[in-house]
C-alpha cells in the first residue's frame, strides 16, 4: 500500500515562507528588521517608520529575505 | 455428528484430515490461477500503481486550485475588475506558444524570439484587461502570477493525460514512467504554490539574485540611467576610473527584461568595445550542494530559451570580447520562492568578486559591461 499520510497529511504542506524586511536608518545607520509588508521592495525609501534607536523617520530597505532555519544542535 | 467432524480436523487422522485437504485445495487453486493467468501479478501491480498515481494527481489538482484561488483573489484586490476574472483566468491558463519549425534551422533564434515577444506582449495586454486598476509594476507581477497558474495547469493536464491513458490501455510501462517522475513533479508543483504567494505579494525570489547584485553594484554610484530595451535599464557608474555599464531588468515589478538585446544595443552604441562582459545569474545546484554557493567561470550565464544567451555570444565572438560569468547555486524551488538568507548574502560575495574582477581585468579609462540576470520582483533601485 502507498502511504496516504504522506500525500494528504499535514506534514506534506509546507507553510508559506515569511520573509523579513531589513531597513537601514538614514540618520544613524542602524539596521533593523520587521516582517515583510506588501509594497516593500529592496532599495525603497520608507518615510513612515521611526528608527527604534534614534527616532529618525527616513530609512531605506536594504534587504528582504527568509532567515535560514537554525539547525538544532 | 459433531464428534466425527472434530475427528476429521484432527491432524492425527492422517490423510483423512479435512483441514489439510482444504488447504491443499486452496494452494492448488492459487497455482492454477497463476498458471492459467500469468499476467495477474502485473495487473495487481498496475492497480496499485494507478491508485497511488490517482492520489498524487488529486494532490496536483488541489495545488492547481489553490494557485487559481490566489490568482483570482490577487487580481480582485489589486486590479479591481468590474466582473469576476475566473473565466478569463481559465482561458489564460490554457494559453500556448508554438515553437518555430526547426527543420530549417536558419534564423531559428530570431523566429523563437519573435514568438516569445509576441506571447509576452499578448499576455501582458490580456492581464491588463482583467486588472484595469493595477499599476505598471503590479501588472508585471500579476502577469508572472498568471504564468505560474498556466504552468501548474499544464503540469496537471499532462500528468492526468498519462494517468488516464495508462488506465485505459492497462499499459504498466506508461504508468510506471509517470509514477517514477511524479515525486519530482509534486515538488515542482509545491514550488509553484509558494511562488504564487510570493508573486501575489511582490516578494523578491531566489532567481532575482543576479539582478540584486547588479542593483547593489550601481547603488550610490549611478551617474545616469536609461531604458535600452523593453523593461531593461542601463545604469552608468564609475569604479575607480573604470566606466561600468550595469544592465538589469527594471524593478520592482516581476520581469526578466531583455538582457541579450540590451547588451547588444549598448555595445553597438559604445565608442569602443568593452574590455569584458560579465553576466551574473542563479544556477541550479546539484543535490547535496549548499544553497548560496558562488562559482565563477567563462561564458554567458543566462538560462531560459537561449535567445539572450545567443545574442551576447554572437556579439562577443564578432568583437572578440571576453565573457565572464558568476553564478549562485540554488534549487529549483529556491529559485521561484521567496529569497533565502543564504542566497541574499551570496549577493554580497558576488558583488565583491565582480568588483575585484573589473579592477583586475579592466584598466583605468576602459569599459566593462555587467549584466544582472533574473526576475526583478521585489528589487527596486
Amino acid at each position: 500500500m502507498s502511504e496516504p499520510a504522506l500525500v494528504f497529511g499535514p506534514r506534506q504542506r509546507e507553510k508559506y515562507p515569511q520573509p523579513l524586511t531589513f531597513l537601514k536608518c538614514s540618520t544613524c545607520g542602524t539596521e533593523n528588521s520587521r516582517p515583510f509588508r506588501e509594497e516593500d521592495y529592496v532599495f525603497k525609501v520608507v518615510n513612515s517608520e521611526k528608527c527604534p534607536k534614534c527616532g529618525g523617520s527616513v530609512s531605506r530597505i536594504v534587504n528582504i529575505y527568509v532567515p535560514d532555519r537554525k539547525e538544532p544542535k | 455428528m459433531a464428534v466425527s467432524f472434530v475427528a476429521l480436523l484432527n491432524p492425527a487422522a492422517g490423510s483423512d484430515n479435512l483441514l489439510s485437504f482444504l488447504l491443499s485445495l486452496v494452494w492448488i487453486a492459487f497455482l492454477m490461477i497463476f498458471f492459467l493467468y500469468p499476467s495477474l501479478g502485473q495487473r495487481m501491480q498496475l492497480s496499485y500503481m494507478l491508485r497511488d498515481l490517482e492520489r498524487k494527481l488529486q494532490r496536483l489538482k488541489l495545488i492547481r486550485d489553490e494557485i487559481n484561488q490566489v490568482a483570482v483573489d490577487t487580481i480582485k484586490r489589486v486590479g479591481k475588475p468590474d466582473s469576476d476574472p475566473s473565466k478569463e483566468l481559465e482561458r489564460l491558463s490554457e494559453f500556448f506558444l508554438i515553437q518555430p519549425e526547426s527543420m530549417d534551422p536558419y534564423g531559428l533564434v530570431f523566429k523563437l524570439e519573435h514568438i516569445l515577444e509576441t506571447g509576452e506582449t499578448t499576455y501582458e495586454k490580456e492581464v491588463a484587461a482583467i486588472a484595469p486598476h493595477a499599476t505598471e509594476t503590479q501588472l508585471k507581477t500579476l502577469t508572472n502570477l498568471v504564468e505560474i497558474l498556466r504552468g501548474i495547469n499544464t503540469l496537471y493536464r499532462v500528468v492526468r493525460h498519462y494517468y488516464l491513458l495508462g488506465r485505459k490501455t492497462s499499459n504498466i510501462y506508461m504508468v510506471l514512467q509517470i509514477q517514477m517522475v511524479i515525486p519530482m513533479l509534486i515538488e515542482i508543483a509545491e514550488s509553484y504554490r509558494q511562488a504564487a504567494v510570493a508573486f501575489s505579494k511582490g516578494q523578491p525570489i531566489g532567481d532575482g539574485v543576479g539582478v540584486l547584485v547588479a542593483a547593489k553594484l550601481a547603488d550610490g554610484l549611478e551617474k545616469t540611467r536609461y531604458e535600452i530595451a523593453k523593461d531593461t535599464i542601463v545604469q552608468e557608474i564609475e569604479l575607480e576610473g573604470r566606466k561600468v555599464y550595469v544592465i538589469r531588468a527594471a524593478g520592482p515589478g516581476g520581469t526578466v527584461g531583455r538582457p541579450g538585446e540590451a547588451v547588444k544595443q549598448l555595445v553597438e552604441k559604445l565608442p569602443s568595445n568593452p574590455k569584458i562582459i560579465i553576466t551574473i545569474d542563479a544556477a541550479l545546484k546539484l543535490e547535496g550542494e549548499e544553497s548560496g554557493k558562488v562559482a565563477e567561470g567563462v561564458g554567458v550565464a543566462i538560462g531560459g530559451p537561449g535567445v539572450d544567451k545567443y545574442k551576447i555570444e554572437e556579439l562577443a565572438k564578432s568583437r572578440n570580447i571576453p565573457l565572464y560569468a558568476f553564478v549562485v547555486f540554488e534549487s529549483i524551488t529556491e529559485a521561484i520562492t521567496p529569497m533565502k538568507e543564504s542566497i541574499a548574502k551570496a549577493a554580497d560575495v558576488v558583488l565583491a568578486r565582480v568588483k575585484k574582477l573589473i579592477l583586475e581585468k579592466v584598466e583605468g579609462g576602459e569599459i566593462a559591461v555587467v549584466a544582472g540576470i533574473g526576475n526583478t520582483v521585489g528589487v527596486g533601485g
